[in-house]
């Protein structure tokens, strides 16, 4: 059974599941760091500040928005990318390579809160030419295996 | 539709409109970039004379710099000619036509 995720491991895990982080935080709802990974414990806290100050800023200039206030922010510089995430309990932010694909890192930090929050476990493929993957013995077991399993255990 | 220019002249400005248009995306994608989401995921791009706009785009760049920081820490320091000389370690040869010639002294 897989570990749960704890708010200390939340960074770290961020940073192992998607190849374009460079580092992250976790702030509680009060905005105080929960956890930190990819810089130096002394730079931990003024990391933590800045992402809390990214939020404030948003909504300062963003509050009034239809959709209500926003859930996620991607601001792309020159030298790199930030992108943060937030739930009514912890935000999450990230930075990120200037190359990194948005809609994935997005996906990725919604997945991380997820797992912290709800205990969802994220699933994660293992190439079949690895040794010891789980899967289909055989091309027939393969073939008979639906392409969603998800679908296919709703079902039984 | 566009005419095909033809001959040398054509070719030329051909190449000189494809390098024209390569440099301003490579600029375009240096610009900083921002944007908002709402919670159903729906996207909204900040203009650069929105509001906060400055103010985010500083905060993300001193975000970078910190982590830009911490990854030259991490990384070892690159070491310059002569470094090894003042340290007192043994002069290595650069090249096979150096050790020759090193050879060639003793």
């Amino acid at each position: 059974m897989a570990p749960v995720l704890t708010p200390e491991r939340t960074a770290e895990r961020l940073c192992e599941l998607s190849a374009d982080v460079r580092a992250a935080v976790l702030l509680d709802a009060a905005g105080a760091p929960a956890g930190v990974h990819g810089v130096a414990k002394a730079n931990s806290r003024e990391l933590a500040e800045l992402a809390r100050e990214l939020f404030e800023a948003v909504d300062r200039a963003h509050r009034d928005l239809p959709g209500g206030p926003p859930e996620q922010v991607e601001v792309q510089v020159d030298r790199g990318a930030v992108f943060a995430s937030r739930t009514p309990r912890w935000t999450l932010a990230a930075v990120a390579r200037r190359t990194a694909l948005s809609s994935l890192l997005l996906m990725d930090l919604r997945a991380v809160l997820g797992e912290l929050e709800h205990g969802r476990p994220i699933r994660r493929s293992v190439a079949a030419s690895e040794e010891g993957a789980p899967g289909p013995a055989s091309e027939e077991a393969a073939a008979s295996e639906s392409p969603v399993p998800e679908l296919g255990q709703d079902a039984e | 539709m566009k005419e095909k220019r033809k001959g040398p002249i054509g070719r030329a400005a051909d190449l000189a409109e494809g390098f024209a248009a390569t440099m301003r995306r490579m600029q375009r994608e240096r610009e900083p970039r921002l944007l908002v989401y709402d919670e159903t995921g729906y996207a909204r791009l900040v203009q650069p004379n929105g509001r906060g706009y400055q103010n985010l785009v500083e905060t993300a760049e001193r975000m970078v710099g910190l982590v830009e920081d911490a990854e030259a820490e991490g990384r070892p320091l690159r070491r310059v000619r002569g470094d090894a000389e003042a340290a007192g370690e043994p002069r290595r040869a650069r090249s096979r036509r150096d050790a020759f010639a090193e050879e060639e002294d003793a």
